[in-house]
């Protein structure tokens, strides 16, 4: 199995929380469906450890960011989905414009752009 | 914020939120496992790829969970369970404990909801309440700096013009006057206000509006009226009465609003009916000679002054500010008595003092007996409080070896302290609610003693009084807990760990004792000053005022603004005094010009050989027909009462022979060493023909029980002098008075003209006012005296059981050596008795030193009556006997054997 790049270490603070915002602002999901569109989207370059996704909405749920509640899922099983609040996407707008202006801030470091 | 109360929200359904968590997480393994399976691994496969996915479930759950655990929330619970199994198990301790600590929690709460609603809880709607203050003008006066709340409207008109340093004033005067006609009418309690007076509020009318300054001018205001929410709900029952007419003394005033609910202006005491512009009041009182005196003399001094201070000025600034305008008005009034005492002399002050009378400078003995009797009830806490810390030391020096066993298994000692801790709060909690239910109870007394005011004293309701109980049991359970819990931890280890139950109690014993000793001294205080204040209460109620309290009754006439000509009145007058004497019951009547405790009058005469009397003291007279004396009681001394052959029975009025009464004091201060009996007094001028001296009176208190230079005094036939001056007519009761009041009042009313009206009440109840501030202390002091005598007792008596039961070892082997019963007995009882000494000895000081505060509070008293003193000393002894007999005869069954064969 080739050793893929966790979150934990590669990315810079506060973007797990950002890229679950952004996932769940399209549509609520569960745990294992975040992770799974995360992955996707990234193809297949950012694996979200579960032992820090379970934390994490833990964590937002507590400041209020999103909401979770048992729904079934259309295979017709039982599955925690999470929900994005307004103060949630509020707090997805400044981290989504904190986090241009550092990648920017990178690029012109790094001499991309 | 908002995050901790997620997470404390969290923390309640913890449980739940790990059942979620837990199946949330098997959800995912099992769609891990599906994906696998799906990828081609084969189902026994399937389940090790899902979980090296997943990671370390148990770590995963673990750090989820710290989001919602709050550990000190966790061990906070456990230490509360735990300290709840204790206390279940030994019921009597927690009993003791919560009544102890409840007694004392709700003395405390209880009297500070009564001295907060009397001197600092800000008027209801009052804007801004610290802003706010009461004008006291200050004058000296041969030497003494006299204070008062009450002034002119002209003096308010000066201050307004001549201050700078206020943005609001108002003037207020609170009164009693007839509101209604006919049968309806009644005496209710009125406010006369400027208009501005409601911009210091933030209360809208509930109904229509508040007179505004247009209709509060000089000379007259307006005829209107807003009337208080409580007299509309009860009156009118709510209904809509804007623009009715209501009778309010004599002016017929429109009614154009009703104040809110629970809004009752500056009124101390119950809320007032009705609201009058204070201009249309001052102009209609027609007692003036002239109707625009009010504002351009200084002669009716009747109203207050309230005041708002601008921002950013300092009281000591708005103080200067008042004190230089009351100069210039002191120098404005000099241009009408030119005899008055020039501004340099009088230096005319003034005081933006608080709004609360009680709490002001003009506040009375009862003021400060309430002050006292707070502290009282923090020593009665403080009492409680030692108390309690004794039984839990007793408890923790029970618990040793249990506490040693849990520091040798590594708790650590702060875990220890906080348990501890935690036992004493939950202790102090349970004692707040019984203090709460204490104070609530007792309210309903202390309402009686205190608070003449309607508005209730309950507790339950009141947030700053439960406030102050939870204050109070905070510091009981520090003060009860700390000692205890850092003794029981500090103990040595491998000592505590390998000594049987004897060794190193004795230190610890020493604490109890000090403790023991304390309770003792604070109790001897509380009894000194019970003792202190029941005698100068027996002196209030045994000294001869000079005339009988009980028996009479005081029935004041109104005529409301009725015009009656002299001869009218005289004709009404002894209408109602022939209706008063056939009143069954009634054993004498008599028209006076004044009544004890509520009016006096003063005259000029003159006594030959005598420059001036005034220099002599300030003398009074009383106008009255001839019952009086039998009327009142008052005793002839030498001499006679007038009769009415002196009066209007007389044969020729103009000729008859003027003659007057004098007081035994004012006898002795004219014609000292000589006959009184027959001097002559020249009454108004020194030209006058002489009044005869035809009796000498006993002395009679006049104004004050404590004020005693107005017994000079003399009585004048009413018919010779004034006899359409007698508003009053004294009624002495062969029945009991405060019984009859209402078919007195009924009689006589029914003589009454038109709207004239008459109210009666008991001459009893402005004595007791007067005695107030006595009975308050008395009943107070008795009352947290004998509790703390109590407790104390019951604490002696804890302590030295326990410690008999810890010395049986002992004493075993002393009654083998030889010990009788008489020495066992010293044994026991001789520490009781020293306990009590040494508390006798410190508290004795202790009252001693505090005696020059309490001593103007008392009543031809001294505070250091040796005889109260001792009575204390000997009391406590007894109460150390008492407590220590019951162990000392438990100590003298003790059986040797047993002792020695347990060694």
């Amino acid at each position: 199995m080739t050793p893929t790049p966790t979150l934990k270490r590669d990315l810079l603070p506060g973007t797990l929380d950002m890229l679950i915002l952004k996932t769940l602002a399209a549509q609520s999901m569960h745990g294992y469906g975040i992770a799974q569109h995360i992955q996707r989207l990234s193809r297949e370059v950012l694996v979200v450890e579960e032992g820090s996704l379970y934390p994490a909405l833990q964590r937002m749920r507590q400041k209020g960011w999103i909401k979770a509640g048992w729904r079934q899922t259309p295979n017709n099983q039982r599955a925690r989905y999470y929900t994005i609040t307004a103060a949630g996407r509020r707090q997805l707008g400044a981290q989504e414009t904190g986090f241009a202006e550092r990648m920017a801030a990178i690029n012109r470091v790094m001499g991309i752009a | 914020m908002r995050e901790w109360l997620a997470r404390l929200r969290d923390w309640l359904r913890r449980d739940a939120l790990d059942r979620d968590l837990k199946e949330e997480l098997r959800f995912h393994r099992e769609r891990l496992e599906r994906d696998a399976r799906d990828a081609g691994v084969g189902p026994e496969e399937a389940p090790y790829a899902a979980r090296r996915r997943l990671g370390n479930e148990t770590r995963v759950r673990e750090e989820a969970r710290e989001r919602w655990s709050i550990p000190w929330l966790d061990h906070f619970q456990q230490d509360v369970r735990y300290a709840l199994r204790g206390l279940r198990r030994s019921p009597g301790f927690t009993i003791t404990v919560i009544l102890a600590l409840g007694l004392g929690i709700g003395a405390n709460a209880a009297m500070f909801g009564v001295i907060d609603r009397l001197m600092f809880r800000p008027f209801p709607c009052l804007r801004d309440a610290s802003q706010v203050h009461r004008v006291y003008l200050q004058s000296t006066n041969r030497g003494q700096v006299e204070t008062r709340g009450g002034m002119e409207y002209t003096r308010y008109l000066d201050l307004r013009r001549w201050t700078t340093t206020f943005s609001q004033y108002a003037g207020y005067s609170l009164g009693v006057t007839v509101v209604g006609t006919g049968d309806a009418s009644r005496e209710r309690r009125i406010a006369r206000v400027s208009a501005e007076f409601f911009d210091f509020f933030d209360a809208r009318p509930v109904r229509g509006r508040f007179f505004v300054a247009s209709e509060d001018t000089t000379p007259v205001g307006a005829p209107v009226a807003v009337l208080g929410h409580a007299f509309w709900m009860a009156e009118f029952g709510g209904r809509d009465v804007l623009g009715e007419t209501i009778q309010i003394g004599n002016i017929p005033a429109t009614i154009i609003g009703v104040a809110p609910r629970g809004f009752v202006g500056v009124s101390e005491s119950e809320a007032p009916a009705a609201y009058i512009p204070i201009t249309t009041y001052a102009g209609n009182a027609n007692f003036q000679r002239d109707p625009t005196n009010y504002y351009t003399r200084y002669n009716w001094g009747w109203m207050n002054v309230m005041a708002r201070r601008r921002p950013g000025v300092s009281v000591e600034q708005a103080s200067r500010d008042l004190s230089e305008a009351h100069r210039r008005s002191w120098i404005a009034e000099l241009a009408f008595d030119t005899d008055g005492t020039p501004a340099d002399v009088a230096q005319p002050r003034a005081i933006a003092g608080p709004l609360k009378s009680a709490a002001g400078p003009t506040a009375g003995l009862e003021s400060k007996t309430l002050l006292w009797v707070t502290g009282v009830a923090v020593i009665v806490l403080l009492i409680a409080c030692a108390n309690v810390a004794n039984l839990m030391l007793a408890r923790v020096l029970r618990r040793r070896r249990e506490i040693a066993v849990r520091l040798a298994l590594g708790v650590s000692r702060g875990r220890l302290m906080a348990q501890a801790l935690t036992e004493s709060l939950l202790l102090a909690t349970l004692g707040c609610v019984a203090g709460v239910a204490i104070a609530q109870w007792g309210g309903a007394a202390l309402r009686r003693l205190f608070v003449r005011d309607s508005s209730s004293l309950d507790v339950l309701t009141d947030w700053r009084t439960l406030g102050v109980a939870a204050a109070a049991a905070l510091a009981a359970a520090v003060l009860t807990g700390l000692g205890p819990a850092l003794l029981g931890t500090r103990a040595g280890l491998a000592e505590s760990l390998k000594s049987g139950a004897r060794e190193g109690t004795h230190q610890r014993s020493r604490t109890r004792a000090a403790l023991l000793v304390l309770q003792g001294a604070l109790s001897v205080i509380l009894l000194v000053g019970a003792g202190l204040f029941v005698r100068s209460l027996g002196h209030v109620r045994d000294m001869r005022l000079g005339f009988d309290v009980e028996p009479v009754l005081i029935v004041s006439r109104s005529l409301r603004g009725m015009r009656l000509d002299d001869s009218a009145q005289v004709m009404l007058g002894r209408r109602l005094l022939e209706t008063g004497r056939g009143i069954p019951g009634v054993e004498h009547a008599t028209w006076v010009s004044s009544v004890p405790f509520w009016s006096t009058s003063g005259t000029d005469f003159f006594v030959a050989g005598i420059d001036s009397v005034r220099r002599l003291g300030r003398f009074t007279y009383q106008t009255a027909t001839p019952g009086y004396f039998a009327a009142m009681g008052t005793r002839i001394l030498r001499g006679r009462a007038f009769t009415a052959e002196d009066g209007a029975n007389a044969q020729d009025r103009a000729n008859v022979p003027k003659v007057v009464v004098v007081s035994e004091a004012m006898a002795r201060v004219l014609w000292p060493g000589q006959e009184a009996l027959g001097q002559c007094v020249r009454i108004g001028r020194d030209t006058m023909p002489c009044t005869t001296v035809i009796g000498i009176a006993e002395d009679a208190v006049q104004s004050s029980l404590l004020d005693d230079d107005t017994r000079f005094r003399f009585y004048l036939p009413l018919d010779q002098y004034y006899p359409e001056n007698g508003h009053t007519l004294l009624l002495r009761m062969r029945t009991d008075p405060v019984h009859d009041v209402e078919r007195v009042r009924r009689e006589l009313q029914a003589v009454m003209p038109g709207q004239s009206y008459v109210s009666v009440r008991p001459l009893r109840e402005l004595i007791a006012d007067q005695r107030r501030s006595w009975k308050v202390g008395a009943t107070m002091f008795v009352a947290f005296g004998l509790l703390a005598l109590v407790v104390a007792g019951v604490g002696l008596y804890g302590v030295i059981a326990y410690n008999v039961t810890q010395r049986m070892h002992e004493l075993g082997v002393r009654v083998a050596l030889g010990a009788r019963t008489g020495d066992i007995v010293r044994l026991v009882v001789g520490q009781g008795v020293r306990v009590a000494l040494v508390g006798v000895v410190i508290g004795t000081a202790l009252a001693l030193w505090a005696s020059r505060w309490i001593q103007p509070l008392l009543f031809q008293q001294s505070a250091k009556d040796p005889l109260i003193y001792s009575l204390v000393g000997a009391v406590l002894l007894v109460v150390a006997l008492a407590a220590s007999a019951s162990p000392a005869f438990r100590a003298t069954k003790v059986d040797p054997n047993a002792a020695l064969r347990a060694e």
